[in-house]
């Protein structure tokens, strides 16, 4: 009886691996096709039959998809933005975080119910208008706007991180204050470095989001402070203004890297952290 | 009377923490939604364009015309259809791959990345990984099809279907809410399927009567973000366009009628037609649409969500 529970057990793992291997190679068909793509000429596009493999894998294309726009500074101009971003978003939602767990008034809750309705303010509706009176007090192209839009935090980084420091024994933080130890000293002594977890999501959170942000920069910063999300959305083309489709894809393995390189080194901690803290309440 | 004063003072204590560590999200909030959101409002009631000459207090006009806007209208349904079909694709196929993750399985860390991963990859690179995957010359599927020998001749997937082929990244990027499943299903106590198989449920049965009712919250949960999020779709028409794209004219080139979602009218309305008050509206009614649709889901559509009796307030 128990054998055949094993084996009927066996005998289902092995059939969804089979489905899953199909589904992960369907899921990279698009990616492969992206690869292939920027390695072939652009009249080997359009020839029918249609090949798979590029007659002779056309490197040079990764090199024009760097120098036919200035991609190096872009790509300067989204670090500094996401950086910009990522850092005030990372501190306020784990300020935010920390005060919805450890500090709860009478009016918590409802502060708390007023983060989590900003999920459902559609972002064009705030980003317009912000443009509008931007650009009518003359601060528009200004960088600093990643600053304040960072401190406006990601409520589920705010719900991640509350649910984070309610983990942790409120003794922690009491035998801090009985050595006088002020708010301040016990938050970045004590507090912060236990959500580490909390802050590695919350950065790849943040940088996912501003590294694709398209709306605001094509909004309010001139070609000079514009990022590689812009860049990318126009694609890339000739003097006669036909879409290379090929530097293009080359051009979007670049953007897409640092996002690839990022989450495969911290995915492990990523997925562990979204599992244990947000999901579980 | 002294403990009644320390009780005080510690209460202030408190509130004063609990506003000095929020201090950078409400300055945040009052910069980024609070000020935009009222303006935009304001705004609304006026005839304002690009060009503010003889701005003036024109009342519910702006909103009044949207109604009567066949093309605004379209929008709105687009949106809307749009909406519940990603929604639909993204939660159940993320729940498949949950549920065939979920259990022990070899590579099953690997699975999870790699069908995460494309959720991460940006929207814009997204949008034209998939115009040249399914364009009718260049695409790839086509020429894999044709090799398989599935298909005889290519076929233009994105002209023959706009929002087909926008829904398909729906399909591919359900990473996200696996993850929710997955950590959902991570929730369901192991003994009670034991127990539900001892007493002779199969699979189907130990599905419907005890994950789904255990995870019912993160359903509703899932389906409720999807929806804010699928509402705000912008950018997919105009790179999946079914007109060839030139040069720089992504954005002045409006997508189709039957792709051509709310935001990504609004943005037309805004930057192309320079009608600021008429699309703020248009936003401000997404907004109130949103907003509501949200509320009642929550108040109303929650009715089949499990929740122990205890946490029923």
């Amino acid at each position: 009886m128990a054998l055949t529970i094993h084996n009927r057990d066996r005998l289902s793992a092995a059939f969804r691996f089979v489905i899953l291997i199909a589904i992960v190679l369907i899921f990279f068909l698009p990616l492969v096709s992206m690869f292939v793509t920027s390695l072939k000429r652009m009249d080997e596009l359009y020839r029918v039959p249609a090949r798979v493999f590029p007659e002779q894998a056309l490197w040079k294309n990764y090199l024009e998809a760097w120098t036919l726009v200035r991609f190096g500074k872009y790509l300067v101009n989204s670090i500094i933005l996401t950086l910009l971003y990522a850092l005030p978003a990372i501190m306020s939602s784990c300020f935010a975080g920390y005060a919805f767990s450890r500090f709860q008034v009478r009016e918590s809750r409802a502060v708390f119910l007023v983060v989590l309705s900003t999920m459902m303010v559609p972002a064009m509706v705030t980003i317009m208008p912000l443009y509008m009176i931007m650009a009518k007090l003359g601060f528009a192209n200004q960088r600093i706007l990643w600053f304040f839009w960072g401190l406006a935090g990601i409520p589920f980084i705010i719900f991640l991180f509350r649910q984070f420091f309610s983990t942790i024994p409120i003794s922690f933080e009491e035998s801090a204050r009985m050595d006088g130890a002020g708010r301040f000293q016990i938050f970045f002594r004590i507090m912060f470095p236990l959500v580490q977890t909390g802050v590695i999501v919350a950065a790849i959170f943040a940088f996912q989001w501003s590294w694709s942000e398209f709306l605001m920069p094509v909004l309010f910063l001139t070609d000079e402070k514009s990022t590689l999300a812009v860049k990318i959305a126009m694609g890339y083309s000739d003097m006669k203004e036909n879409v290379l489709y090929n530097i293009g894809m080359a051009g979007i393995v670049y953007y897409t890297l640092p996002i690839v390189i990022v989450f495969f080194s911290l995915q492990r901690r990523f997925v562990a952290g979204l599992l244990a803290g947000g999901l579980k309440g | 009377m002294s403990t009644a004063t320390t009780r005080f003072s510690l209460e202030r204590h408190k509130r004063t923490s609990f506003y000095l560590f929020l201090l950078p999200w409400i300055i945040g909030f009052l910069f980024m939604q609070v000020t935009p959101i009222i303006w935009g409002f304001l705004i609304s009631l006026t005839n304002r364009s690009a060009f503010p000459i003889a701005v003036r207090f024109v009342g519910l006009k702006n909103y009044l015309e949207l109604f009567r806007d066949k093309a605004v209208l379209g929008s709105y349904w687009v949106s809307f259809v749009y909406t519940i079909a990603n929604t639909l694709i993204g939660v159940i196929t993320g729940f498949l791959f949950a549920l065939m993750l979920d259990r022990n399985l070899p590579g099953r860390g690997f699975f999870r990345t790699i069908l995460y991963f494309p959720y991460m990859i940006p929207m814009v690179a997204v949008g034209w990984i998939f115009r040249i995957f399914l364009e009718r010359d260049t695409g790839f599927l086509n020429i894999v099809l044709m090799r398989l020998g599935i298909l005889e001749s290519g076929i233009p997937f994105i002209q023959q279907s706009p929002m087909g082929s926008i829904l398909i990244l729906s399909f591919w990027q359900a990473g996200w809410s696996m993850i929710i499943f997955l950590g959902a299903l991570s929730t369901v106590p192991r003994e009670l399927y034991e127990v539900a198989t001892i007493d002779g449920a199969g699979y189907g049965r130990r599905v419907r009567h005890i994950m789904l009712p255990l995870i019912s919250p993160f359903i509703f949960f899932q389906l409720v973000m999807s929806f804010i999020y699928a509402m705000q779709a912008f950018i997919q028409p105009y790179i999946l366009n079914p007109r060839p794209i030139r040069g720089n004219w992504l954005m002045t080139n409006t997508p189709p009628e039957e792709t051509f979602f709310v935001m990504s009218r609004a943005y037309y309305i805004i930057t192309s037609q320079n009608k600021f008050s008429y699309g703020l509206a248009m936003l401000w009614v997404l907004f109130a649409v949103v907003l509501l649709g949200t509320i009642l889901f929550v108040k109303f559509g929650g009715f089949w969500v499990y929740t122990e009796a205890e946490e029923r307030k």
